[in-house]
This record gives C-alpha cells, structure tokens and sequence, in this order.
C-alpha cells in the first residue's frame, strides 16, 4: 500500500492533471463493466498495463505482483461460478460423477467465467492506473471539484493522513517492545500486540485531541478549505482520451449487437 | 509608557481530568518583544499560551488583548486568533494534510483571505521557512525538521502580530535551530511579537529581550535576562540552571581575571571580546586560564608566556 502511495508521487504521469487521469481511469471502468464479450477487457487490461509501465513507468514486475492481488479472489470466485453440479446426468456437462452426482464445466459456464475474469482485471487496472498515477491528495481534490459532500471529502483527507501518523507510532511502540524482548516468546508476543492495540488507541484519541486545538488555533470553523494550485487542462491528453474511450465505446456496442 | 499586546491577570486553570494547571498566573507581554517563558516540564507554559489563542477559557481571571479583555464570541476568537498564531511543540499533531501546501493555506483560507493574497502569504512563508522546495512532497515523507518548519509556515502565513511557538528548537540540529532563531529575529523586527517557550537557557539568555519564569501554575519571575538569570535561588526554585555565560562570567570575574563592573556578556563573542580586551596586547590572556605553575609546551600562548 505503501508502495503504491510512493509510486503516485515519483510517476512519470504525476503532473498530468488529476481531472484527465481521473476521467480516463472511470470512463474506461465504465466501459469495460459494460462489455459483453472478452475483447474489450482484453484490450483495456492491456492498454493501462501499458500506460502503467511505459506511460507512468512503474516497473512491470511490481505492477504485476500487483494484479497478483486481486488474482487470488477472483480465481476462487470463478471456480464457484463454473463448477456445476446436477443430480441427473446432462450431456452438456463436462466433467466426471461421484455417488450419483455429476461434477463438472458447460461452455456457456466457462465463457461467463472468461468474461467475468476479464472484466474484473480491466476494472481493477483502471484503478491501479489511477492510484499508481494520482497522490490522495489530487483524487480528493477531484472528488470536491465533483461535489462530493465535504464531509466524506475531509474524513478521506484524515484519515489518509492519520494512516501515516498512526503506522509511525505503532512501528516505534513496535520497536521499543522487541528492544525489551516484548516477542521473546509466544505468550509475552499476544500480551505485548494486546498492549500495542491499546495504547495505540489511546494514543490516537490524544491525537485526534491534540489535532482539533491546533485546528482551532488556526481559525477551524468547522469546515476546512482547501487550497488547489491551479492546473492546466491538456487539450492533447485530453482528445486521447476521448479516442481510446469512443473507440473502446464502439467496440462494445458492437459487441452488444453481433455477441461473439 | 509601556504597551501590552497580551496580557493574562490572575488566571486559574483546572483540566477537565482534574490536573491543576495554572494557579494565578500573571504575564504582561510587551508589544514588539522577543519574550522567552522557561520553566520545567507541567509548569503551565502550554495552558496559558492556549489562554492566549482563546482554545482555553480561564476558570477565573481575565486574558486581555491589545488592551481589551477577551471574549468569546465566534468573531472576537476569529480576531483574536487571527492575530495571535500558536506553533506546537509536536509537529506531528499540528499536520493534518497530506501536502504541504493545503497545509500551509489552511490558515489564511480560514480568514477569508481572496485567493490571490492566500497564494503570496503561502509563498512568502515558505519562503521565509526556506522548505519552498518541499512544496509538493506529502507530509508524511517530511523528516521531522522540516515537518516542524512546515508547522511554523502554516502559522507564519497567517501573519500574526504576536507569534507564539512552544520548544521551536526541540528535536532541531543546530544548524536549522539557528535558522528559525534567525527567523524569529527576522520576524521580530518587522514588527512581530515572538513569545517562545523553552527548557534551553542558553538560549533564552541569549535572544530574548524579557524572560518569564513559571513554576507549578504560576510566574514566579520576570524580568531582563540579566536580572532573571543571575537570581541563583528563582533559578533553582524552577528546576533551571545558569546560563553557561553568565557562569564562565562570573568565574572569570571572582578570580579576578576579568575587570569588575563589566556587563553581563549576551553572546560568546562578547566574551571573547572581554577576555581578549582584559589581557592587554591581546595575546597571552589565556596563559591565565592554566593553573600556574603548569606549562603547556604544545599551547600557543603558554610558548608566548615563556618568550
């Protein structure tokens, strides 16, 4: 996770601004969920790796321990969704019978199955794209350009940061335990992690505490504003945009209309 | 005739867990100063610098700015705290924006300020911080130093007229803690009242144009740095020490080595300056800082003592 938050703020595409990378990453979401057959996943799949590793220059083999991630949920999803399992006998069922009951795949399963996978990959890269590519900082900001209620806004913006705060804290509480052999054994390792938990709760109403008179020390009224730095639109990112996604956009309603 | 920015008159402050923090503290801070508050750690430096921003409410007494008692009205806090900004101690409980520059803008944003004078102030306090160039590193990648030095940014971009930082130098190197005491004097002569609270003698001994003392709630001391710091029994009273100056200068002075009637030394060049000024010529002095009797053959002065 970390990584990834390294990642947005070294990319090659960092100063492209939030709004493009932030279309781009939901209209070829919306796209993809929307396809009917594996090609245009395939394609999507393909064309963020490809703006990923060669656009934003993430090297390909952390990219791909990436998708790994995801990889895992979807096999065991797919595997509930092909398997099927009748009582009588069905001549479209490939697959073998135990006790009377026939265990196996039909084809119209296995493309669902092959669809579902694609899909899912395509979506899940288009939002590697985007969180490889844009800081928290900026996906918020577009998110307040977009009237998103500014409650939801500043809780993303706390929190966001507090991860940050919170991780340091429990990594030096961390450290300080082991220096006084606090994982030495198994029982003082779950009585030290117990400790660990609770004072990093503690530590965190501090925090919060703490944040809130600092706040208000500045002239917190309740809500907080945001400075953007003003950014150039970029007609060019901005017309390819639109032609990878209409192009995307007709393969898939092609594909509604003569389904492979 | 003396002009007071803030003042707090016989304040008293419970927590609401019960700790006592402040028993009748008085503190009068004279406009356009450089005020150092010492004191030891619970001695309520913090509680009554929050009485200042209008965060805390005395249980008893009164908090007066520019001459006027505080109230506690949404505008009257707006002004107050538009006008007096508080840099704390923990950088990391002041940082709550991922990137530098929100951070720095929240302040002036809260004023109400057109974008156009939010976007000078932000760059003038960078500036003035020198962490332009962090500008858009998140805030969590910072190291702690400039995490601090964000911080006072964010309140320096406020502009304040009293500008009020808790333990600026702790967890500093010593080079960027001699940047922001540079800073302060910067500051300082444009017109800004700096208040800072501090464990470090030597350095409130040195900088500051008027000292408080606080003990257990209350001011037990005030004064000229001089004054303050030449009082062995307040000094020890309040868990502090003598300033390594005023020290080496009264050793130096009781054993006759230095001429009497002499001013306190405020830096250690001014030090210098007496020891070389008391030594005639200018050369030999230090021969006398060596028992006698004892000579160095590899030290300079010894060799010119024997010629």
């Amino acid at each position: 996770m970390l990584k990834i938050d390294q990642y947005a703020y070294t990319s090659s595409l960092r100063h492209v601004h939030p709004g493009e990378k932030f279309a781009f990453a939901m209209l070829t979401m919306s796209i993809c969920l929307a396809a009917s057959s594996v090609l245009v996943p395939a394609l999507v799949t393909g064309l963020t790796a490809a703006a990923i590793i060669l656009g934003a220059r993430v090297p390909a083999r952390f990219y791909f321990r990436l998708l790994l991630l995801p990889l895992g949920f979807l096999v065991a999803g797919l595997l509930a969704i092909t398997l099927t399992i009748s009582r009588e006998p069905d001549p479209a069922v490939y697959g073998f019978a135990i006790w009377g009951i026939t265990l196996g795949v039909t084809i119209p399963g296995l493309y669902h199955a092959a669809l579902l996978f694609t899909k899912s990959l395509g979506a899940v890269s288009c939002l590697y794209f985007l969180s490889l590519t844009t800081p928290m900082v900026e996906i918020i900001s577009v998110l307040r350009r977009l009237k998103v209620p500014a409650l939801i806004i500043e809780l993303m913006g706390l929190v966001y940061r507090f991860i940050f705060v919170i991780m340091e804290t429990a990594g030096s509480m961390y450290i300080s335990q082991t220096s006084r052999c606090g994982y030495a054994s198994l029982k003082t390792s779950f009585r030290s992690l117990a400790q660990l938990v609770s004072n990093l709760f503690v530590k965190s109403c501090y925090h919060s505490q703490a944040l809130f008179t600092a706040l208000l020390a500045r002239g917190y009224t309740g809500e907080i504003r945001m400075w953007e730095d003003p950014r150039p639109v970029s007609r060019k990112n901005l017309a390819l945009i639109a032609l990878v996604d209409f192009i995307l956009l007709v393969l898939v309603l092609v594909s509604w209309r003569w389904p492979v | 005739m003396k002009e007071f920015i803030l003042e707090a008159r016989d304040i008293h402050f419970v927590y609401s867990d019960g700790t006592i923090a402040l028993r009748g503290a008085t503190m009068a801070i004279e406009k356009g100063r450089k005020v150092a508050v010492l004191g030891s750690n619970g001695a309520g430096k913090t509680t009554i610098f929050l009485h200042f921003n209008g965060i805390l409410r005395p249980g008893r007494g009164r908090v007066l700015f520019a001459g006027r008692e505080v109230r506690y009205d949404h505008s009257s806090l707006m002004h107050l705290r538009k006008n007096v900004g508080i840099v704390f101690q923990d950088p990391d409980t002041q940082l709550f924006s991922a990137s530098v520059v929100q951070e720095i803008s929240f302040g002036p944003l809260n004023l109400g300020l057109p974008e156009k004078e939010v976007a000078r102030r932000v760059e003038n306090a960078m500036e003035a911080t020198e962490i332009a160039d962090l500008r858009d590193r998140p805030t969590h990648l910072l190291s702690y130093g400039q995490k601090k030095r964000v911080c006072l940014a964010g309140v320096l971009a406020m502009e304040p007229s009293v500008l009020i930082c808790d333990e600026p130098t702790a967890g500093l190197d010593p080079v960027h803690a001699a940047q922001v005491m540079e800073l302060f004097d910067r500051i300082n002569r444009q017109g800004t009242t700096v208040i800072m609270a501090t464990h470090d003698v030597d350095l409130a001994y040195s900088w500051a144009d008027y000292v408080f003392v606080m003990n257990r709630g209350t001011v037990v001391g005030e004064g000229l740095p001089g004054e303050v710091f030449c009082d062995g029994q307040l000094l020890q009273q309040s868990d502090l020490t003598r300033p390594w100056l005023v020290e080496i200068h009264e050793q130096l002075s009781r054993r006759g080595w230095l001429p009497d009637g002499l001013p306190l030394p405020r830096t250690k060049e001014q030090l210098f300056d007496y020891i070389q000024r008391a030594s005639g010529s200018g050369k030999p002095a230090l021969v006398h800082l060596f028992p006698r009797g004892k000579m160095h053959p590899e030290c300079a002065s010894c060799n010119v003592g024997r010629k």
